[in-house]
């Protein structure tokens, strides 16, 4: 199992205002090749400060974030390489107001990695093909639905050939009726192997799709295990009053 | 005296009217190097202050050289602002004529610097608004792409944020067209001091001060409609 970890979190603190917030107080977890690690629980326990730290959007107070034989987490790393690998998807979906999807899509690559215009175009259409939005390609992202617009956002860290995708809340900034097509896009990436870390309140999705599920509370792991684990049996009792409370 | 007469005497007589026309080229001269000035170091001052608000925390934790030196330019920039934008323009325009440059003789050289070091305070904090207007998740968009700091900035924020600010930066140029008009009180013929000179040897106010009062009008108003023009484009292109 050890050998197949992507990421490895050892005892990962976030401190606020000098500790007296503790948003993440000693998180240790391994994120494995392939898996898709659905992370639950209440309002304020945690759960985005713990996706963005994985990736230092948010830097950590202690710990370290072991990614491509580095700990990510200490100082003087280069984390922009490292970002590269790491996808990362928004509930404001964040796609760049100024550009096409299409450009939305291909400046990374270009700037980043070097890719040619053409290659880098060719490889959006595919992606954008994947997601059925081919004809969108030159759209502004005010003319598409927020369906859409997430399904663009997903589709542009993707086009960086991510190790592993972050998700925070993908779908909660979404109309009801477009949770849907969203959740259909993770599930097929899930389907083709794509390491995912999901911060969602969908457990519909959590049961179906995660390979293993993670309940937070006041910036700790309280309990995890496989979707029936958690939400057929499962074992603590604020585990068991938060699904009291949203299933 | 009849209109025409005064027209001859406050103009044509010993070609008074190059007055004015000297006088123009000067306020057009200083406001134009003013405004490049004001640009690229108002450009550098918000750099400075908006690096050191986004990236204070992750230097502070580098530890080391970087974070003193960006606290200290940092603050600089901050005393730079407070000093500037706290005093009027022609307080500073003779304290550098009179004090900072007393042996330059060259007062339109000195007015430039003047008057673009006080723009750029204003320019600054256009840009700083303009930055701090971007929603923090474009930042953070681009940040977990892989772009470094500089690349986001360069590639996804600054293009947003000129979209943002340019009525209100050419609204700032404006502005230092007409603030232009205090560089008499270091000599400068300057529009207003053209036309203050006519009056002087003719001992007639109305002509020579309606004449530059409507110069200034109609460059403002043609800057104006321009600005008016860009804006909507701006929020054509915007959908
Ligand atoms: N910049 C900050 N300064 C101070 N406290 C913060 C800051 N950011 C987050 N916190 C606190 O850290 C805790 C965890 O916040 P976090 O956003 O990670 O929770 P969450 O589980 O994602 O909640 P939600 O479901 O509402 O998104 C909260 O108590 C929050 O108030
Ligand atoms: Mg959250």
């Amino acid at each position: 199992m050890k050998d197949n970890a992507l990421i490895e979190v050892k005892d990962l603190k976030k401190h606020y205002k000098n500790g007296a917030v503790k948003a993440l107080d000693g998180i240790t977890t391994d994120i494995t090749k392939g898996e898709v690690v659905v992370v639950i629980g209440p309002s304020g326990s945690g759960k985005s400060t713990f996706l963005r730290s994985l990736n230092l959007l948010e830097l950590p107070t202690s710990g370290s974030i072991m990614f491509d034989g580095e700990d990510i987490a200490a100082p003087h790393v280069n984390i922009n390489k490292h970002r590269q690998k790491m996808g990362m998807v928004f509930q404001h979906f964040n796609l760049f107001p100024n550009m096409t999807v299409l450009k939305n899509m291909t400046i990374a690559p270009m700037k980043l990695k070097g890719l040619s215009k053409e290659d880098a175009e060719k490889k959006a259409m595919e992606l954008l093909e994947r997601v059925g939005l081919a004809d969108r390609a030159e759209a502004y992202p005010s003319q598409l639905s927020g369906g859409q617009k997430q399904r663009i956002a997903i589709v542009r860290a993707l086009c960086m050939e991510p190790d592993v995708l972050l998700f925070d809340e993908p779908t909660s900034a979404l109309d009801p009726e477009m949770v849907g097509e969203v959740l259909d896009v993770m599930k097929k990436l899930a389907k083709a192997g794509m390491t995912m870390v999901v911060v969602t309140h969908e457990m519909g999705f959590a049961r179906e799709v995660g390979s293993r599920v993670v309940f937070m509370a006041d910036g700790v792991i309280v309990e995890e295990g496989t979707p029936s684990e958690m939400f057929d049996s499962p074992k603590s009792e604020r585990l068991k009053s938060f699904l009291a409370k949203v299933l | 005296m009849n209109f025409k007469e005064q027209f001859i005497l406050n103009f044509v007589t010993d070609n008074r009217w190059t007055n004015i026309t000297t006088g123009l080229i000067h306020t057009i001269i200083i406001t134009i190097c003013a405004a490049l000035i004001g640009l690229v170091l108002g450009m550098i001052v918000a750099a400075v202050r908006t690096t050191y608000d986004k990236n204070c925390e992750s230097l502070k934790r580098r530890g080391g050289l970087g974070y003193i030196i960006m606290t200290f330019f940092n603050a600089v920039c901050k005393l730079y602002l407070t000093i500037f934008r706290g005093t009027p323009v022609v307080v500073q325009l003779m304290i550098m004529y009179y004090i900072i440059f007393a042996s330059a003789k060259n007062g339109l050289g000195v007015a430039i610097i003047a008057f673009g070091i006080n723009s750029a305070a204003y320019v600054a904090e256009i840009f700083r608004g303009g930055i701090m207007s971007i929603d923090n998740g474009q930042f953070e968009a681009g940040r977990s792409l892989g772009f470094n700091y500089i690349q986001t900035m360069m590639y996804i924020v600054i293009p947003q944020v000129i979209k943002a600010i340019l009525p209100a930066l050419l609204n700032e140029f404006i502005a230092l067209l007409k603030e232009t008009s205090v560089a008499g009180y270091v000599g400068i013929t300057d529009l207003t001091r053209g036309g203050n000179i006519i009056r002087g040897v003719t001992f007639s106010a109305f002509m020579p001060l309606i004449a530059v009062a409507l110069i200034y009008l109609i460059m403002v108003v043609c800057l104006t409609k321009v600005v008016g023009i860009i804006e909507r484009r701006l929020r054509k292109s915007e959908r």
